[in-house]
């Protein structure tokens, strides 16, 4: 059974428009301009129980406004969803009980009470029994590591802290889906890690699905088995993490050093020198035009190499690429249509 | 789900006892949370304390000029009781408003909106945990101002009458309070709706004048109105606690917070299906 299942999900809003100074605010008083923002454009997808899909998208592609139409707090203008097998924004109380949610760094838990007064709170409101919620709170403190967290005010603890307890508190009820909405914002590479593997424990263990949104691909990677990329209000690409990277890392990136010093530039048919230093230098060229074993020689004729690493390209790169190449083509039908 | 299923086999009341449980844990959270701003509490006790002094020289100075003293029926005594527990359950009010505008601003209405309660419940009862201690400690300190240079309340009855009368005074102004921020929902800024409201009340509530001592129409018109049973009421029930009056003014509380409480539920369905939240 499908956890999430999207059916041409549309949501569009007007949003006013004001021209800058004062003259511009009271033409938009008189003559109010309204603009049609198509914030999300008839999306498809599915997703299955226990699942761990990344939602990725530049800022302003309607990722998060996908995530409250599946929650039931935005009504879409178009479009069916299912959630769990209900219609979010018909029946948001009864999905409540199933879900939990993260929204980067809006914070759910009192500010200036301890993080476990929350977790008693969110106990009574999910109607758990005291016994069971105690029983859950000291498995998540463990989970977490947040054990010694949690008698402080929240105000009082650091960030990374702070979003482990935040994490935690989506989790008191036992939701079957957690939506995790930008969850490692501003969070160090630490503290990411930490989210990242607790995230992951729970998904194993209790089969918690997991729909992530963000733009930092390094959580995809570490956490994603599958990929949804979207623009624009658009899905523009929808695999898996292994074949999205098999697909795209055909650009290499490759660092040598020499023995001594590079006196002369370095020149090569189908390959980009990045960066020259005094005995090495970065290149990039594309695998599929230019064979690796060509590029290399060519670097051994140069000089008497002492180290070469060859890369992928970061998979935030990868999804670079798919931006741009998305951008062009919609450049493209734009100029087509004129 | 095994939690559910187990409060269903009780039957509804025991779920409906969980639902109680759950608004009374949310008031309970906030009114603790209320703890943690001594510094806010303080503020509201020195301008409660600053406001009723002002009033206290105010109507010395003109029962005397008058040579009166009764005003329409009131003593100076009466009069400063009657301001008291106006401008108390003025200063005790949740910022209501504008905490729903700045949830929907922020975008934390997306968490409020997602948990197993109802929305305008949870702002009751967080309301409710807001204003219960600032009432208490406005109360303590305006009454020991004005028992110190007047005297005691006019008549105990008013005591427990006045419980009454403020619960039902507290709902009516949530509705309203409530219906102006789920403006927010459609406009963002309500700061503006926020003023009117602040100064109606003030005026048409009777908390600047007793509404005693308006003439004829303008206090008949005032009490047509919702705005009087928020502080005129209660304050009116607690100098004079005669059964006529109180069950009188009373009932048209009732009335009224039916009324506004059918018209606030519309107000939100209608307001739910608009709402565009930000950060999005």
């Amino acid at each position: 059974m499908a956890a999430i299942s999207v059916h041409r999900l549309a949501k569009s809003f007007e949003a006013r428009q004001k021209a800058a100074g004062m003259r511009g605010s009271l033409r938009a008083l008189v003559r109010p301009v309204k603009r049609l923002v198509e914030a999300v454009r008839e999306i498809s997808f599915e997703m299955d129980q226990a699942e761990l899909l990344g939602f990725i998208g530049p800022n302003g592609a309607g990722k998060s406004t996908t995530i409250k139409m599946l929650t039931g707090i935005l009504h879409p203008t178009s479009g069916h969803a299912s959630v769990l097998d209900f219609v979010p924004w018909k029946q948001r109380q009864k999905l409540a009980f199933h879900i939990g949610t993260v929204f980067g760094q809006r914070p759910q838990l009192w500010y200036h009470l301890p993080a476990v007064d929350t977790f008693l709170l969110f106990g009574k409101i999910y109607e758990m029994d005291d016994r069971e919620t105690e029983r859950r709170i000291a498995f998540l403190a463990e989970a977490f590591e947040i054990q010694h967290l949690l008698e402080t005010p929240v105000r009082k603890l650091s960030l990374g802290q702070r979003m482990r307890c935040e994490v935690a508190a989506s989790l008191l009820h036992k939701p079957r889906l957690l939506l995790l909405d930008e969850p490692s914002i501003g969070l160090d590479v630490v503290a990411k890690q930490r989210i990242r593997d607790t995230v992951r424990r729970m998904n194993d263990e209790e089969g918690v699905g997991i729909l992530l949104t963000s733009h930092d691909a390094g959580d995809i990677e570490a956490l994603c088995k599958r990929v949804i990329i979207i623009n624009h209000g658009q899905i523009i690409y929808q695999d898996r993490v292994s074949a999205l990277k098999r697909q795209y890392l055909t650009t290499k990136q490759v660092d040598v050093r020499y023995d001594r010093e590079i006196e002369t530039a370095f020149t090569f048919p189908g390959v980009q020198v990045l960066k020259t230093g005094r005995y090495g230098m970065k290149l990039r060229f594309d695998s599929r035009r230019t064979s690796v074993e060509r590029v290399i020689s060519g670097l051994a004729e140069f000089g008497n190499l002492v180290d070469v690493t060859i890369s992928d390209p970061s998979l935030e790169r990868v999804i670079r690429t798919i931006y741009e190449a998305d951008e062009t083509r919609r450049k493209g039908e734009r100029n087509g249509h004129a | 789900m095994p939690s559910m299923g187990a409060s269903s086999t009780i039957g509804l009341s025991g779920s409906r006892l969980k639902a109680l449980d759950k608004y009374f844990s949310i008031f309970k959270i906030q009114l603790i949370n209320a703890f943690a701003y001594p510094a806010d509490l303080f503020s509201r006790v020195f301008s409660m304390l600053i406001f009723m002094w002002v009033f206290l020289q105010l109507w010395t100075v003109t029962y005397a000029a008058m040579g009166q003293t009764q005003i329409d029926g009131l003593t100076l005594r009466d009069t400063l009781w009657y301001l008291m527990i106006a401008e108390m359950v003025l200063l005790s009010k949740p910022r209501l408003a504008r905490t729903i505008a700045e949830n929907v601003k922020d975008g934390t209405v997306a968490y409020l909106l997602n948990r197993p309660y109802h929305f305008l419940l949870y702002q009751l009862s967080v309301g409710l945990g807001d204003s219960l201690l600032r009432m208490v400690v406005n109360a303590a300190a305006g009454g020991a101002l004005i028992w110190l240079m007047l005297g005691p309340p006019p008549n105990w009855l008013g005591v427990p009458l006045v419980v009454i009368a403020l619960l039902f005074a507290w709902c009516i102004d949530f509705c309203l309070n409530a219906m102006i921020g789920l403006l927010a929902f459609l406009t963002e800024d309500v700061s503006a709706f926020e003023w009117i409201y602040s100064k109606l009340v003030l005026i048409l509530g009777g908390v600047l004048i007793p509404l005693d001592f308006f003439p004829d129409w303008l206090r008949d018109f005032a009490l047509s109105l919702p705005f009087a049973y928020t502080t005129y009421a209660p304050a009116r029930i607690f100098i004079d606690p005669a059964w006529s009056d109180f069950s009188g003014l009373l009932l048209r509380q009732v009335a009224w917070l039916v009324a506004l409480s059918i018209l606030l539920g519309l107000f939100f369905q209608l307001g739910v299906r608009r709402l565009n939240v930000n950060g999005g």
